[in-house]
């Protein structure tokens, strides 16, 4: 349905993205992963017909819409990172206008005003102004805004930044009914991995403006399979201890934690002894120990080096 | 556009402070520094000379009082003096038998104007009295009165420009100047919206949306437009018909001045806000123009007044020179159309060329 080409932006000779290459089949759930300056903003405004690319091409249902954003904007609902709303307008009078700048009017407005109240549960706080609002309640809004016109995709950027947990709840639940019931096309940037995991069918992984890795959440931790991750809880940090695991040649990465270490191993390597023998020569309180199967964040931190909410 | 310009006004009632705020000052201004009666002439002290008799420093009162320019009020020398240097009055005069002179606590505007106007008065008193001294022209004066009803030759000075001899009119040059200067504040700051929205998002929300990129701009510049020139209008017809200012019976001429200049002042918005990016320095820069435009242009004193030739140089590319030149011209000098033309095509020029650079400027900064 979507799908870009080789999406390259460069601002000020600096280039932001580079090569981004990605699709996304009707009905799917598409999250895009990165840490701060990735390049997901950039690429999700390129998508959305907000920032001409540099080079490359976006394309709707084979059609390129770089010269013609009409198309796209049609059938296209974006939710920004920022409370893009009226703060002096109440939800209603906000969604009213967005609905009106839609060509919506008279009683086909007023239904889609109730119905996207209704989505995002704030029917009965309508009229209240936008600025009086808890923060999980204006990204509520903020969403409903973009669906007035009803889109075929949606592109969330980071909705869930900065409220409580369950607004955030409220919200992933809201997006997951959306793309599972009502067949919505999703392409979600996130911080979180968990809300990836929760809600996404297929993964992009962006670093310093590049897609890095992409595939299913299955496919993506495939990449670690032949690795485990052992945690190990520890009273206190030990910096002799810690140099030496480095040193242990069948551990393939050691990086310290807040709460101790943590450990690559290769999959069923028999290191565990050895670790327990430079605890006991270093004099070592281990608390726990927790072997663990790749998640989402290893595979982030196996390509890029670092955790993502760096 | 409808839609974008609708949601401007939505959005100023739930927050017409800063809007209202700028309409009241313009009154109090106004208001309190030409007060409210216009059979109120300023009011300037006067002693006599040692030189002049009590009987002729009245006569010369009474005629300088025949212009009902100015109210010259004849007083005692010590109480003149003590006026004047307590700063109850910025100026005093004193008569002479056939000169004057005039004692200052303060060199301001006021003072040229007086100057100017002794020195026309004194001229032509002078004059009839050297006439007066003529064999068989004794009645030199009531003849000359007489003939002055039906002259038998009318002469009208006039320079290419079609500039008059300078008339000053303290609440017409307050009214229109503070007007002007006021209405700056309100369009830039209403304008402001344009950045504000680019700054919070909602822009690139409308920008998705099936609305025209140029309908967005033309939803704000014609909300702009319209509170700038209801305010200005609205004061005017306030102070014409509660404080009985007299700004004449040309209100359509008045009402096209203003449409052009609240354009200009538009365009000029569009052009500043197009070389910021951020709203907290719009909101520095704005007072920093509008005040500099104000004493440049005029609105705080008449352009007339000034000699500095950098600062006549400067003032003709400000829009408010040309807004004060094209109202005074017609509610003090009674301008033709063709006299007005080149103020208002000079307005509109203006406009026309900021909106130009300011769109494309604002646009270049988008991507």
């Amino acid at each position: 349905m979507l799908e870009t080409e080789e999406l390259k932006k460069v601002f000020k000779g600096k280039t932001a993205v580079e090569g981004a290459s990605l699709y996304i089949d009707k009905g799917e759930s598409v999250g895009l992963l990165g840490p701060n300056g990735a390049g997901k903003s950039t690429t999700i405004s390129m998508i959305s017909t907000l920032l001409k690319p540099t080079s490359g091409d976006v394309r709707l249902n084979g059609k390129s819409v770089i010269k013609n954003p009409s198309d796209m904007r049609r059938v296209l609902g974006v939710v920004p990172q920022e409370i893009a709303l009226y703060a002096e307008l109440s939800a209603y009078e906000n969604l009213k206008f967005f609905g009106r700048i839609y060509g919506l009017t008279g009683k086909a407005l007023e239904t889609a005003i109730q119905h996207s109240l209704e989505l995002v549960g704030l029917v009965e706080r309508q009229k209240e102004i936008v600025k009086t609002y808890s923060g999980g309640m204006k990204r509520r809004v903020n969403i409903a805004a973009a669906m007035m016109h009803e889109p075929e995709v949606i592109i969330m950027d980071e909705p869930t930044v900065g409220i409580d947990p369950q607004s955030r709840s409220h919200i992933l639940e809201m997006v997951r009914k959306l793309n599972k019931e009502k067949g919505l096309t999703v392409l979600y940037t996130s911080h979180y991995m968990e809300e990836v995991e929760r809600l996404c069918d297929r993964v992009y992984i962006m670093d310093h403006g590049k897609i890095i890795a992409s595939g299913t959440k299955d496919e993506l931790k495939s990449i670690l399979s032949s690795e485990e991750t052992v945690w190990i809880e520890l009273d206190r940090p030990y910096p002799a201890f810690f140099k030496e695991l480095q040193s242990i040649e069948s551990i393939k990465q050691a990086i310290e934690t807040e709460k101790g270490i943590k450990l690559i191993l290769p999959k069923g390597s028999r290191v565990l002894g050895k670790v327990f023998q430079a605890s006991e020569r270093h004099h070592v309180q281990i608390i726990n120990v927790n072997v663990q199967t790749p998640s989402l964040e290893d595979v982030f931190l196996h390509l890029t080096g670092r955790k993502l909410r760096d | 556009m409808k839609s974008v310009y609708l949601l401007q006004w939505q959005r100023f009632r739930r927050a017409p402070i800063m809007v209202l705020s700028f309409f009241v000052m313009t009154i109090i201004f106004v208001g309190a520094l030409a007060g409210n009666n216009p059979a109120e002439r300023p009011a300037v002290m006067a002693y006599a000379d040692d030189s002049l008799a009590q009987n002729e420093a009245e006569d010369w009162v009474a005629s300088l009082n025949e212009a009902e320019e100015f109210q010259f009020q004849l007083m005692d020398e010590d109480a003149v003096r003590e006026a004047v240097s307590s700063g109850d009055t910025s100026l005093a005069v004193r008569l002479l038998e056939d000169d004057y002179r005039i004692v200052l606590a303060a060199d301001d505007m006021s003072r040229f104007v007086i100057e100017a106007f002794l020195d026309r008065k004194y001229r032509e008193e002078l004059r009839l009295q050297q006439l007066e001294q003529q064999p068989g022209a004794d009645d030199i004066r009531s003849e000359a009165a007489a003939e002055m009803e039906e002259p038998a030759l009318r002469v009208t000075t006039s320079t290419l420009g079609g500039i008059d001899e300078f008339k000053y009119d303290n609440q017409l040059q307050l009214l229109f100047g503070m007007t002007l200067f006021f209405s700056v504040y309100t369009i830039m700051f209403s304008l402001m919206k344009i950045v504000e929205e680019k700054k919070q998002g909602t822009w690139n929300r409308l920008i998705l949306s099936p609305v025209a990129k140029w309908e967005i701009y033309l939803g704000h510049l014609a909300y702009s437009f319209t509170i700038g020139y209801l305010q200005i209008v609205m004061i005017f017809l306030l102070f014409q018909y509660v404080f009985n200012f007299d700004i004449g019976d040309r209100f359509g001429a008045i009402l096209l001045i203003i449409a052009c200049y609240t354009f200009a002042i538009v365009a000029l918005s569009m052009l500043v806000m197009s070389l910021v990016s951020r709203p907290q320095q719009l909101q520095a820069v704005v007072p920093i123009i509008a005040t500099g435009m104000a004493m440049i242009g005029g609105a705080f004193w008449p352009i007339e007044l000034v000699s500095n030739q950098l600062l006549l140089a400067i003032s003709k590319v400000l829009p408010i020179t040309y807004g004060l030149e094209a109202l005074k011209g017609v509610a003090i000098y009674d301008r033709s159309w063709q006299e007005l033309s080149e103020p208002i095509s000079i307005l509109l020029l203006f406009g026309v060329a900021c909106m130009g650079i300011g769109i494309n400027l604002m646009e270049r900064r988008t991507y």
